[in-house]
């Protein structure tokens, strides 16, 4: 139920920034005239959803869909994750990539810490002379031009 | 030039040194994301994307491809090996692979799935090449209202044949239209959707976008669960050719899945796991001994096997000869060629011969490659099977920060991903399908070009889309396909308020 009501504010959100942006007229569209016509649909089809799995509660309740389920880990990494992507340009890729990696390797269950470091110190490096030495992709270099 | 002539420069293109290289890449890594789970084929694709940028448009279509063919073949392994299926393809392969692995005939089952799949792909290579080059001459006469009406078609019966809820899948795919619309508007250029950030005004990039809902989004729901090692069944691989007893059992299943596979394909939406439970049905329905099916019956390994490789290379047809991408892979396929700028579509063969016979050629080449590789590399996959899943994931999220990353060389790049990563996982979790979104987002600004010119040739009439022969058939059969999925929901409801009348 709760989804249904995401995309139905969702599409009111957009049907409302596209009449902004200007539907125009059948005989010559505007720049809004696709995602109004998208949106409007997408909300009806979530009002039908919504009705849709009300009339389904009736019937019996549901277990939740994060019943045990260790859904706490997924969010550390999407904050790691998070955190990553907006310091990789101030720190350089190799402090946040080795940073992120024993995070990473740390959060799935007691990792010894000189496997964790060794790891996450091995794959950086590897990642940094595949991606960067060989293939040439831009990396930003960070305060420590590392 | 005659078809022989064609096949001469695919095969000159094709074994030209940095092809052949690219073509034992995309297949190599086709059947390791293929074998592990974590990352699929599509997740692969939108990774190896950005590697391709500095190659010619040919050697990374001809990886790209290799990718999603091989991914088809590694699949079955883990089916076979571990009953964990490493594509959704090879799910049905479980129900029999995995119970002849169980017999101590993993060696027969894996070596009829690579021989399968070998002669399934060479077939169909050849249909791909004798229908792909007609269809494209007759769609040379399609105007924006027909290919307006097979685009919408097409999203109609990928919804249609969604393996969830239609209705989300619906949704899924206004979703994906409504993303493909941000950025700026090629007609008035004004920004759209773009909340100020510079970033956005080439509109949502489909490598970010992929690889958050189909890698970053697998990780996450993986990481979520209790993260056992995989058992993997303990047993010496032997035989891994198939004895004159069983390819007796599996000829007519392997031709049966190739036609199956291949005619499914081509259509709009003809997924390969589509083809592959067709092909299952089809084995268990004229089998002489149906009760045997789920039980270690080869037939039920080699039909769905050859039907999905078969499908993998039927699908390319509307791609290459319409320029309309049926599926998700495709939709990758079709956004690699026009990130090299070149545009699918019905003069696609005539003006890049050697890019379409070069990929035939390297079609045919790459199921040798696959066959080479598969039967004397399974030592090698079984082990890559052992690695823990706590090893893997940050390796996993590493390629799909630096993938995305490489891309534009921008950390909006990585949140984009972040955010359509964390999207893919609560969509797994509340059960809606990323592969309607994606294929929606990338034919949205094609659908968005076709309705305005569509429009405009009308003076706003859209009395154009049904008064057109093509188009007016195509929409009907859209809308036949709707109204099937809503008829016996409400015939459901009505059963149900009777009841409750009474």
């Amino acid at each position: 139920m709760g989804s249904s009501l995401f995309w139905l504010v969702f599409s009111v959100s957009v049907l409302i920034e596209s009449l902004r942006l200007g539907i125009g007229k059948p005989r010559n569209p505007g720049t809004g005239f696709i995602a109004f016509g998208a949106s409007g649909l997408l909300g009806i089809l979530s009002l039908v959803l919504f009705l849709k799995t009300t009339l389904k509660k009736e019937e019996g309740p549901r277990e939740s869909i994060f019943a045990g389920r260790v859904w706490k880990r997924v969010l550390f990494a999407l904050i790691a994750l998070v955190i990553y992507a907006n310091a990789m340009p101030i720190a350089g890729y190799l402090i946040s990539t080795f940073l992120l990696m024993s995070f990473l390797f740390w959060i799935v269950r007691g990792q010894k810490w000189w496997w964790v470091l060794a790891s996450s110190f091995l794959t950086t490096l590897i990642s940094y002379c595949v991606f960067s030495k060989w293939l040439n992709c831009q990396f930003p270099e960070g305060f420590f031009g590392l | 030039m005659g078809v022989f002539d064609h096949i001469l420069l695919g095969f000159q293109v094709t074994f030209q040194p940095a092809n052949l290289l690219f073509c034992a890449i995309g297949v190599l890594v086709g059947t390791l994301v293929g074998v592990l789970p974590g990352i699929g084929p599509v997740g692969a694709m939108a990774l190896l994307l950005p590697a391709t940028f500095k190659g010619t448009p040919t050697s990374s279509i001809i990886m790209l491809a290799g990718v999603f063919y091989g991914a088809q073949y590694g699949g079955s392994t883990t089916s076979i090996l571990v009953n964990i299926p490493g594509e959704a393809s090879s799910v049905i392969t479980c129900l029999d692979g995995y119970q002849m692995a169980r017999q101590g005939r993993a060696g027969p089952a894996l070596g009829i799935a690579a021989w399968g799949s070998f002669i399934a792909g060479t077939i169909s290579v050849i249909g791909l090449m004798l229908i792909a080059s007609s269809l494209s001459k007759a769609a040379l006469s399609f105007g924006p209202p027909e290919y307006f009406a097979l685009m919408c078609t097409g999203l109609i019966i990928v919804t249609y044949l969604a393996q969830q809820s239609v209705l989300k899948a619906l949704m899924m795919a206004l979703v994906g239209i409504i993303i493909g619309n941000a950025g700026m508007d090629i007609v008035t250029g004004l920004p759209r959707f773009t909340f100020g950030i510079d970033e956005l005004t080439d509109g949502v990039g489909i490598i970010p976008l992929v690889i958050g809902l189909f890698g970053i989004g697998e990780v996450f729901d993986n990481l979520d669960q209790e993260l056992e090692n995989r058992q993997i069944f303990q047993t010496r691989i032997k035989n891994l050719w198939p004895s004159l007893k069983d390819w007796g059992e599996s000829k007519w299943a392997i031709l049966r899945g190739t036609i199956i596979g291949f005619f499914l394909g081509i259509l709009p939406g003809g997924s390969v796991v589509l083809c592959s439970f067709v092909s299952y049905a089809v084995e268990k329905k004229v089998s002489r001994n149906p009760q045997k099916f789920g039980k270690g019956a080869i037939a039920g390994v080699a039909g769905p096997e050859s039907a999905n490789n078969a499908a993998a290379q039927g699908c390319m047809i509307p791609l290459f000869s319409l320029g309309i991408p049926t599926n998700v892979m495709m939709a990758m396929l079709f956004s690699a060629l026009i990130i090299h700028g070149i545009q699918p579509g019905p003069l696609f063969i005539r003006d890049n011969p050697d890019i379409f016979w070069g990929l035939i050629a390297s079609l045919y080449l790459g199921n040798v490659l696959l066959l080479i590789l598969n039967l004397p590399l399974i030592g090698i996959w079984i082990q890559v099977l052992k690695v823990p899943y706590r090893i893997l994931f940050p390796l996993i999220l590493l390629f799909c920060l630096i993938g995305a990353y490489t891309t534009n060389n921008s950390s909006i790049d990585l949140l984009v991903m972040l955010l359509f990563g964390t999207a893919g996982y609560l969509m797994k979790k509340f059960v809606y399908e990323g592969a309607p979104l994606v294929l929606a987002f990338v034919l949205g600004p094609m659908l968005e070009q076709a309705l305005r010119q569509s429009l405009l040739m009308s003076q706003g009439s859209f009395m154009i889309f049904i008064s057109r022969p093509i188009s007016g058939t195509a929409l009907g059969i859209a809308l036949v396909l709707l109204l099937s999925t809503i008829f016996p929901y409400m015939k459901k409801r009505r059963q149900k308020y009777e009841e409750f009348k009474e």
